[in-house]
């Protein structure tokens, strides 16, 4: 893994040098909200910011997808549709891209999902080191760091003047590929200050949720009233699953008018009533506390169990922007506290 | 300021009535600012009952949220009660349900609480941002005394009320069973100063504002939920045959959600926010909600969640309705 130096003042020459070959997208402000979007000049980034409104998953897995387009009627005619060009995601926080990571599990599993997977061979992940956690930031509950390289192609890393930069792999260094004049070899100082960045920053981190033993345990209470008593204030809206970056379950439909016509995916959400409705009429999860302790069971006991990997990254979104304040920190680690 | 104490005996109480399921309330939350609805199932439960001005939430929700599984064999339904506590916005909720026959009165109880303004988690939160452990929050007069981390600030309300406080007319429960606390009196008047305003801008304009706000939509429909007037067995846009607004999610879709869900709640509204509050991607709903009750107001001197006794708008008629709308 080669260890280099990117000047700050040349950071917009390394992005210019990017877009020469690639679509890329990074972090955009507006109103109020960050969001990743395409540039087209680096300038139009912000990247002054903690994490991004919506996760950049749907850029890999768009919240609206069309996977064919038809004509109706008994001549029909079905037209693929393009898989994207060569992509990079610039400014991705270490969480994100390890909620990348988790979703690969999910579309190369039993059936591989060739739009996911197209494009996630298309992109290449260029990491920005989280300095300032938020409140409801905990990654470090993972085993995790805000500044881990982990999951990404590139890991740029903020220390002052300048970025430590960790090439990851060989997609980071193709990447790079004839950019030789703007990136430095570091030094011995660079990596202490990258340590040092990193240390501030997991010690910025004050949350922390109880992981220890947490598959077993959720197999040993899912009777238990507890979910009743955390579920309840639940108003079954879908921010958390729409927001969560490892949430990936989804609904396909036909949109069609006379003539024209196409097989769109679309995001849908656990916490919908109709997510679990079967044809006959009978719901198996006719409560909001079933969806609530679904949502947490598929995340803590599931998906480890499936993929060995807890499908939560600890990116705080959920917590953040739900309207009643259920915490899936405080829920996690009291589940492990209740009485089996 | 509430009296806490007063507000649990009263929650004890109710709760220990035999004809009682539960009551909701409010309690102090898991981090930073945060208060969060809780029930209360038996007497000890009213101990962590609070109320503060971080209790932001309009509660009654929950009773139009209840949902009714199917029952066992020789299950019996429970018919009992549900409590609410509320502000003087929440109470009109439950009078606009009621005039509607939502609800039947004698299936709630009402525990009012007068409120002279609440604050904006979003304007606290950035006020205070960072890694916040212990906060309190009390109402002194015009100010919001705020502690953090032992350091006491006091805060005009002005600068962290949401808009719906500023001029609020109805600080004290429309309805209710019991009140905690004595009545406030108030000045504030609804102006519709911002509505004025926007209305002053071009088509064009208005119209790109709202491609933006409503291009910023995922439709979690976290406005529908936790507002307590969207309680339509099946929403509309849940409907299947036929559909009415496609599940994709773009400008167009985007678009006629959030103007189906305005327009449905015309003369229904009480204006308790809690739309734009719940809101992820911050779309300023109460535009849209606020210029529809202004509309009302001056055609229909019609005014939402006011009187349970009163028809519904759209259920009444005056000759001298104005109709110039009607081409």
């Amino acid at each position: 893994m080669d260890k280099m130096i990117l000047l700050k003042d040349d950071l917009s020459k390394f992005i210019t040098e990017l877009l020469k070959k690639n679509k890329v997208f990074a972090p955009i402000q507006s109103d109020d909200t960050i969001l990743f979007d395409q540039i087209t000049r680096p300038s139009e980034m912000n990247l002054d910011f903690c994490k991004s409104e919506i996760p950049p998953k749907n850029l890999l897995f768009h919240q609206t997808e069309t996977l064919f387009k038809f004509t109706p009627g008994t001549k029909a005619k079905i037209e693929s549709v393009d898989v994207d060009e060569k992509k990079v995601i610039f400014g991705i926080r270490p969480c994100d891209a390890k909620s990348i990571a988790i979703l690969d599990h999910a579309f190369k599993g039993d059936y591989e999902d060739p739009y996911f997977l197209s494009r996630r061979d298309n992109t290449a992940l260029v990491g920005l080191s989280c300095n300032k956690p938020e409140i409801n930031c905990f990654c470090t509950s993972f085993d995790d760091s805000p500044a881990s390289s982990k999951y990404v192609d590139i890991l740029l890393t903020d220390i002052g003047d300048k970025y430590y930069v960790e090439m990851n792999n060989e997609k980071g260094k193709q990447l790079t590929e004839g950019m030789s004049n703007l990136f430095k070899h570091a030094k011995e100082s660079d990596a202490k200050k990258k340590k040092e960045v990193e240390k501030k920053a997991v010690d910025m981190i004050s949350r922390h949720q109880k992981t220890n033993g947490i598959v077993e345990k959720l197999d040993k209470i899912f009777e238990n009233p507890f979910w009743k008593e955390v579920a309840f204030k639940c108003v079954g809206c879908g921010t958390c699953t729409y927001l969560c970056p490892t949430c990936h379950c989804f609904d396909i439909q036909d949109e069609s008018t006379l003539t024209k016509g196409a097989r769109v995916r679309v995001w849908d959400t656990c916490m919908n009533p109709e997510y679990t409705l079967q044809a006959s009429g009978y719901n198996p999860r006719p409560a909001r506390t079933n969806r609530v302790k679904n949502r947490i069971y598929h995340k803590y006991n599931y998906y480890p169990k499936n993929f060995d990997v807890i499908a939560c990254v600890g990116c705080g979104r959920c917590i953040d922007l739900c309207p009643v304040n259920i915490d899936i920190i405080d829920v996690v680690t009291r589940a492990g506290e209740v009485k089996a | 300021m509430v009296d806490e104490k007063e507000l649990r005996d009263v929650v004890k109480k109710t709760i220990s009535r035999d004809d009682v399921k539960y009551v909701v309330g409010y309690e102090k939350g898991t981090y930073g600012f945060q208060a969060t609805p809780c029930f209360a199932y038996k007497p000890e439960d009213a101990e962590k009952f609070i109320f503060s001005p971080l209790c932001v939430h309009n509660l009654t929700v929950f009773p139009m949220l209840e949902e009714k599984p199917p029952l066992r064999k020789g299950e019996e339904p429970d018919t009992r009660k549900i409590g609410v506590v509320v502000k003087g916005c929440d109470s009109r909720a439950i009078v606009q349900i009621l005039q509607e026959k939502g609800l039947e009165r004698d299936k709630v109880v009402i525990i009012g609480i007068p409120c002279s303004g609440v604050i904006d988690p979003k304007k606290i939160e950035a006020k205070f941002p960072g890694h916040i452990k212990k906060v309190e929050v009390n109402d002194e007069d015009d100010k919001f005394a705020v502690t953090v981390d032992g350091k006491t600030q006091k805060i005009p309300k002005d600068e962290l009320m949401p808009e719906k406080c500023k001029t609020c007319e109805y600080p004290n429960p429309v309805l209710y069973d019991i009140l905690i606390g004595k009545e406030i009196k108030s000045k504030k008047k609804e102006d519709y100063k911002k509505v004025n305003a926007f209305e002053k801008k071009s088509m064009k304009e208005k119209w790109d504002y709202w491609e933006k706000q409503f291009e910023k939509c995922i439709r979690c429909y976290a406005c529908r939920n936790a507002c307590p007037l969207c309680y339509c067995k099946e929403c509309m846009v849940d409907q299947l045959n036929p559909q009415w607004v496609r599940r994709s999610v773009n400008l167009s879709e985007n678009t006629a959600w959030n103007l189906l869900r305005a327009f449905h709640l015309a003369g229904r509204c009480i204006g308790c926010e809690q739309c734009e509050r719940a809101c992820p991607m911050g779309i300023p709903l109460m535009k849209l909600n606020k210029k529809i009750e202004k509309e009302i107001k001056e055609m229909f001197e019609y005014e939402a969640g006011i009187s349970a006794e009163e028809k519904p708008l759209l259920a009444m008629f005056k000759p001298d309705d104005p109709e110039e709308f009607i081409l």
